[in-house]
This record gives C-alpha cells, structure tokens and sequence, in this order.
C-alpha cells in the first residue's frame, strides 16, 4: 500500500530545476553537435534554445522569466568580454591606421543601414539602430589570423585596433536610441543626460575605474576567488552606473572591459578564470536566450528572409566598401586588405546586444530579430571560409613582439621573489597587456617545493598585480633562461643578482642591490636589444609604485 | 583620437534626427480593421481597474488601448464588448485585439494570437477582508470559491489542495459574489486582477499574498493577424519606456512585486 502510495506521489518533474536542466543541456549539446557539422558552436546554442522556446517543443514557455533574466547577465558578461580581450597596445601601435579604418568602417556600413531603414519606411530609431547593428563587428577569426603569425601585419593590427572605434561609435548610438526611447521628459534634455553619462562613463573608465580595482586587488588579490569577485563588481558598477543616466547597461560592460583590459591580460589566469565562467555559463545562456526568439513561422518568410539578405549586403558590401577605401591611403595589399574584411565582416556580440536591446525596447520586431540570426550565421561562416584563404595566401609577418607580451620571473628561492621584483613584472608587462610568469628552480640536492608553500607564494606575490602561473622546475639559472629562449617569453627578470650568462635574442632584466640611493639593473641580450630597451623599461617603472620600488632609476645595458 | 571625435558627431548627428522621429517598430505596419480607429474588444464592462466608467475609458486596459492608438498613429478607441467565452473562441466581433485581461494558453493558442504579456499574472489570493493565512496550511484551511473557466483553478487543486471542497461557479462574476455574500474565504485570480479588485472594494476585500506561477495577461488577436508583430514591439516599447508601469500604479495600486509570496509545495 505505501509502494503504491508513494508510485502515484511520483510527479513529472517541472519548475526552476527543471528549466535549468534543459538549459544546461543545450549548453552541453549545441556546440557539440554543431562543431561536429563544421559549424560554429554559438549558432548550436542559438538554434537550441529555439528548439527547448516556445517556439519549438516549449520546455521553456513564453512568460519564462528565468532564462531571459540569465541571458541579461549574460549580454552584460559579453559585452564586457568583448571590450577586455581588444587589445588597446595595438590601436596606441597603428592609431592612424586603426583610427582612419575604424572611422570608415562604421561609417559606410552605418550609412547603408540609414538608406535601408528609409527606403523601407522605417521609423528614425530603428533606423539608426540598424545602422549600428551593421556597423559594429566582433573579432571571431582574430584567433585563427593570429596563430597563424599574422597578429603583427600592420593591416592585420590596424583592423583589430579599429574594432574599438566602431563597436564604441555603435553602443554610443544605442545609447541614444534607447535613452531617446525609454526616458521620460524633453528629447534634449534625455539626450544631454546620455552625453553626461557617456562623458562619466568614459572618465570613469579611463581614470577612475583601473585604478580603483589595481588598488582592491593588491588589498583581496591574495585569493583568486576574490580576484574574481572584484572584476565582477567592477563590471557590474559601470552597468549600474550607466542605468543611471538611462544608457543601457551593455554599455557601462563595454567601458568596463577597456578599463579593466590591461589589467586583466588575456593571456594571465584571471582572464583564463573569466573566460571559463563566461564560456561554460553566462554567454552560452544568453545565445539561449536568443534562441528562444527565434521562430521559424516568422524567419522562413519572404519578408524576412528579404530583410536578411539587405543586412548581409549592407554589413559585408559596407565593411568591402571600407577596406578598399581604407587599404590604399596605407599602401596595403590587396591580400592584406581581404585580412582587413575577413576580420570585420563577422557580426556576433554588439551586434547581438544592439539587436536584442532593440527588441526590449519596441524599437525591433520578431522578423528584424529573425533576420539578424540569419546575417549573424551568414557573416559568421563567410569570416571562417575567407580565413582559411588568408591564413594560406598572406605571408606571416614577423613582427618585433612587445615587451611586456610575457614577462617570466626566475627565481631560486623557495620562498618566491620579493614582491618588488612581482611589482616590476606587473608594471613592465602591463602597458602591453602583456601577464608574467613565475618559475622557481631548484638543484637536484634542494627537496621539492610543497604545494602547501607554492600555494602561500602564489598568494602572496597575487597581491602585487601578478596574473599568471607559477611552477617549479630541476634547473639552474642558465637552463632556465636558456629554455625560456625557446618558449614565448618576451622579458626574462632573473632574481639573482650576480647572473650574467648571455641568453640570445630575448632580453633580460637583472636587478642588483644599488649601493647608493637608487638601485640599478642591468639588461643582458645580445645584439639586437640595446639601450632603446633600457630605455623603455625605465620608462614603464619611472614614476609608478615610488612606495614598492623606491629606487630603480638607473640601467645600463649589460653586454 | 581626432577620427573618433569625428565619427562621434557624425553619429550623434544622425541620432539627433532619431531622437525626434517617431516611436513605431521596425519590420511591421499596423493595419487596422477601421480607419484610423483602434477597436478594442472586451469581456468584462466594467472591471474595476481595467475597464471603468461609461462608457469604459479609465482603467488599465483603456489606458492601454489608447497608448497603443498613440503608438500607432491612430485618432480614436473603438471599445466592443463580447463574451469571455467567445473571445478565447477568436470571436472578436471585428475588433483588432482584444484587451480582457486573458492569460495565455495553449488551449486558447488554438482561436488567437498572444502577444507579448503586458503584466506578469501569477495566481493572486483575494480574501474576504476578515481572512487571514500566513501560509500553505492557513491557505489550505480556507474555504474556496473557483470558476469553471479559470486557469488557476488547477493550480489551487494541485498547489494548495484545500481541505474542503471548493465551491464551484460558472464564472468569475459568480465567483465574486459567492465571495462578496461570505459563503467562500477566498478566489484565486491573477494578481493584477485581484489587486484590481481590493482596490476597487477595499471595505470587504484584500490580496492575501500570491503565490509562483502564472505566465501574465497579454492581449489577444485574431488568429494569423498581420498585426502581431507592431502590437508586441509596442508592449515591450510601452514596457520599456514606463508606459506600464505608470498605468499599473495608477489603477492596480501595487505593483506585483509588492504582494508577498506564500511557498507551496510545488
């Protein structure tokens, strides 16, 4: 009697744990099944959450509020994401170039999205709203153009360096469409708000931001967890800041990523931590949530498979348009200029975000959503196809790398370096965006590092802006320099004073106990390093941390 | 720096004509069934805080209908009354949506279209005002009063599971006054509606507390209108720009969020 009670008290199962099971389902099985089609993950995501919407089976129903209020955190996280990994090195590098390119790739595709919204009778916001959606791009095949040793092509660069002109150039147009839209009171005085909103945000971001989050993470760095925690608050602020004068919250994300980017180096462990939260949760929920938009009734008709093809045209006739407008006037190639297109036709994340906010805001309806999934999945097969015929055709260009791209420490004491010397790591290291490394070495006869004490180490020197790996190895000095010639290193510092062995092409830094009032150090590298070098490191450390490094202010050039 | 500076007043620009253009949708035009006119088709005449006065132009729903007339460049509301029944039938009487306060069902998916909803509607308990409960137990002693035709009244049964068996009506008029003559402690309503209702009533009713679930009130179009898709941008528009919001306060009272949640066992 009680089995049979208890079978007919067993219940289908349903509610919040449920929506997050299918969720994470398709989390798990979209990408996978699409990578296995050769198609990119995020559109198994999107092409998922439509088939657990209510448009598909209905597993997640229309009034769901779960997901899509997941999917916000998301398209912040996103954004956020977008603005950290652009490197800002490379637009300071080819500011002309990136700035000229920049100006023209929004514009061009921007004006054609104008001349689309116009001919189709469309109201002025929508129309403006996807002109920016046509303008902006995202760096998706930067990966691929980058491993194949053509990150340093000043073509290559420039079109990076560009990305954060446009995308800046269209958030601040949605920042004013959707201000306009969604505030209350006179037109000028909405969009006076959103100009003092913007000025703050970019004051903020550039002034206040960076130093407000280096100073929280040398006070709670020491754990990683709380590494974590602050970049979160600190992305979540500038959201919250940017609601306050009724901008969108993407964009207050987007600033926060260019504040925090040189301190976050893409390269270092937080990065790698921020990545991994972002891949694993919060973007794929927001590609979900997309999904659930998508309905098949409304994409698969005449109307708006139209309108996707004018969106393809506009977007990659227009950034066509302005690779060849802006590849001549700095005697780029034709090759270097298709690297240029094939790194801005993709349209992912502020594309995504300019739409889906339109969406929100009444501005865009169902079929102009539908239409960007297809100008997204179009855009984003075209990039992947036309990168493989870069990657073969252009010739890598090897490039001095920056200084700072990857700085290793070397140190014999088990106790890790002083915390100057992690200091000077971080400070050399970051105007590159670059992340140091940490390698304790030890002899044959010294006992193993516990992980106990490597832990305390990592702790201690996380404090002092460190943002990368430490390890141990069996070497000494010479090995160690010697080995890290043949990795990726781009600065060695060798915690010993006395080191003097000449490594080869890669410089490095020896500090030595100034008998004086300032300390010294020496620069060891052969030929192709002189005192340019030295010069460039007492300029990253002149004038910065007078409180951790009170006297480096000399160098000469070791050999 | 200068290209920046450049770029930004050339968008700017182009946003100063934005901000004074109008507020319609991209990618559909509203078409309605009588020039220049709006029409409107209701079950419920009047619904306190929805549809009030004569003829109905205060309320909730009126206060709707007009923003969306605005919206869509339309000079007048024409407002139809017609059964509930017929309604969730897609028997609109001509009418381009109708607003009556409807919650969205597969069921009812069948005769018309939902749009977007424009109020979130979990399950509202409206009580006597001499009824208290401060939980599922208090909830389960109360005597209930349900309607034949409610959606919620599967939930009281599978959420609540009363004690004793509810009185059963044929709709929600009975229902009310069932309630109004004190043969029955409670009704279960959508929480827009039941704070409607205290607020029209406050000598004999308030809202006990909701409880989770529900989807929201939406408004309802005919089957395949062309409509559709201008009708929702202009809910999450009016949404997104405060229209709601203000109408909510302004005839429901409190806001949803404001009414406590009672847990149950699902």
């Amino acid at each position: 009697m009680t089995a049979m009670t208890m079978l007919f008290s067993i219940q289908a199962p349903s509610g919040t744990v449920l929506e997050f099971l299918v969720l994470f389902t398709v989390i798990l099985l979209g990408p996978v099944v699409f990578n296995r089609l050769g198609l990119p993950g995020l559109i198994g995501l999107v092409i998922g959450g439509f088939l657990i919407g209510p448009h598909g089976v209905d597993l997640i129903g229309a009034g769901n509020q779960t997901v899509p209020e997941l999917g916000k955190l998301g398209l912040l996280y996103l954004m956020f994401v977008a603005g950290l990994e652009l490197d800002l090195r490379v637009l300071q590098e080819y500011r002309r170039a990136a700035g000229t390119f920049g100006l023209i790739g929004f514009v061009v595709p921007f004006s054609l999205g104008l001349c689309i919204g116009f001919v189709l009778g469309w109201s002025l916001p929508a129309t403006c709203l996807l002109g920016a959606l046509l303008s902006s791009h995202t760096l998706i095949v930067y990966p691929t153009i980058r491993d194949a040793g053509l990150g340093q092509n000043p073509a290559i660069a420039s079109a990076v360096g560009a990305t954060v002109l446009t995308d800046t150039l269209a958030l601040i147009v949605l920042a004013v469409v959707a201000g306009t839209q969604t505030g209350s009171g006179s037109v000028y005085l909405i969009l006076l708000e959103i100009a003092l909103g913007l000025a703050v945000l970019m004051f903020v971001a550039l002034a206040a931001l960076p130093r407000v989050v280096d100073l929280a993470l040398r006070r709670w760095g020491s754990d990683r967890v709380a590494r974590y925690v602050v970049i979160i608050v600190a992305l979540l602020s500038m959201a919250a800041l940017a609601e306050v004068f009724e901008i969108e919250g993407i964009v207050g994300a987007f600033f926060a990523g260019l504040a925090l980017n040189r301190l976050v180096p893409n390269e270092g462990a937080s990065m790698e931590r921020i990545e991994f939260f972002g891949a694993a949760v919060f973007i794929p929920v927001f590609l979900v949530s997309i999904g659930l938009l998508l309905d098949p009734s409304v994409m698969f008709t005449g109307h708006t498979l139209g309108l996707a093809a004018l969106m393809i045209a506009a977007a990659l006739g227009g950034k066509g348009v302005a690779c060849w407008l802006a590849g001549p006037l700095f005697g780029f190639s034709g090759l270097e200029r298709l690297g240029m297109y094939v790194l801005t036709i993709p349209q992912a994340a502020a594309t995504l975000a300019v739409s889906l906010i339109g969406f929100e805001i009444g501005v865009f309806g169902t079929s102009v959503v539908n239409a960007v999934l297809v100008l997204i999945l179009f855009s984003i097969l075209a990039a992947a196809f036309l990168a493989q015929q870069v990657v073969e055709r252009l010739p890598a260009h090897d490039g001095a790398r920056p200084l700072g791209s990857r700085v290793l420490i070397v140190t014999s004491s088990p106790t890790g370096p002083p915390d100057a010397t992690v200091r000077i790591a971080t400070l050399l290291a970051r105007p590159d965006g670059g992340h140091s490394d940490l390698l304790i070495i030890r002899s044959h006869a010294d006992p193993p590092i516990e992980s106990m004490a490597l832990k305390a180490v990592e702790k201690r020197i996380l404090r002092h802006g460190f943002d990368g790996r430490v390890r141990t190895a069996v070497a000494t000095f010479d090995d160690a320099v010697s080995e890290s010639m043949h990795t990726d290193a781009s600065l060695v510092i060798v915690d010993e004073p006395t080191f003097a062995t000449v490594p080869g092409r890669v410089p490095v830094l020896v500090l030595e106990d100034g008998a004086g009032e300032e300390d010294v150090f020496r620069v060891i590298a052969d030929g192709e390093v002189d005192e340019r070098v030295v010069e460039e490191i007492r300029g990253r450390l002149t004038g910065s941390d007078r409180w951790t490094i009170p006297r480096l202010r000399r160098g000469r050039v070791g050999v | 720096m200068k290209a920046f500076a450049l770029a930004t007043m050339l968008a700017v620009g182009a946003l100063g004509l934005a901000a004074c253009g109008g507020q319609g949708a991209a990618g559909a035009k509203f078409e309605p069934a009588n020039p220049g006119t709006l029409t409107v088709v209701t079950a419920f005449v009047p619904a306190p805080g929805f549809w009030e006065g004569r003829p109905p132009t205060k309320g909730f729903e009126a206060g709707l209908a007009d923003a969306l007339a605005h919206r869509f460049g339309l000079k007048r509301v024409l407002v139809l009354q017609q059964p509930f029944a017929s309604i969730i039938r897609g028997k609109l009487g001509g009418a381009d949506l109708a607003l009556s306060q409807l919650t969205p069902t597969k069921a009812r998916e069948q005769y018309v279209d939902f749009t977007t909803p424009y109020l979130t509607a979990p399950p509202g308990i409206l009580a006597r005002l001499d009824v208290r409960a401060r939980d599922v137990h208090g909830l389960k002693a109360l005597h209930w009063v349900v309607s034949r035709t409610s959606t919620l009244t599967p939930i009281l049964m599978d959420t609540i599971r009363p004690d004793a068996d509810p009185v059963e009506t044929v709709d929600r008029t009975q229902a009310l006054k069932v309630l109004r003559a004190g043969r029955a402690d409670a009704l279960l309503l959508d929480l827009p509606v039941a704070l409607a209702l205290a607020r029209s009533e406050p000598e004999r009713f308030h809202v006990l507390g909701q409880i989770s679930g529900g989807e929201g009130l939406a408004a309802a179009l005919p089957k395949g209108s062309h409509n559709r898709e201008i009708v929702d941008s202009a809910i999450r528009g009016l949404t997104a720009n405060g229209t709601i919001g203000k109408l909510t306060s302004r005839w429901l009272g409190k806001s949803t969020g404001d009414v406590p949640l009672i847990l149950t066992e699902r």
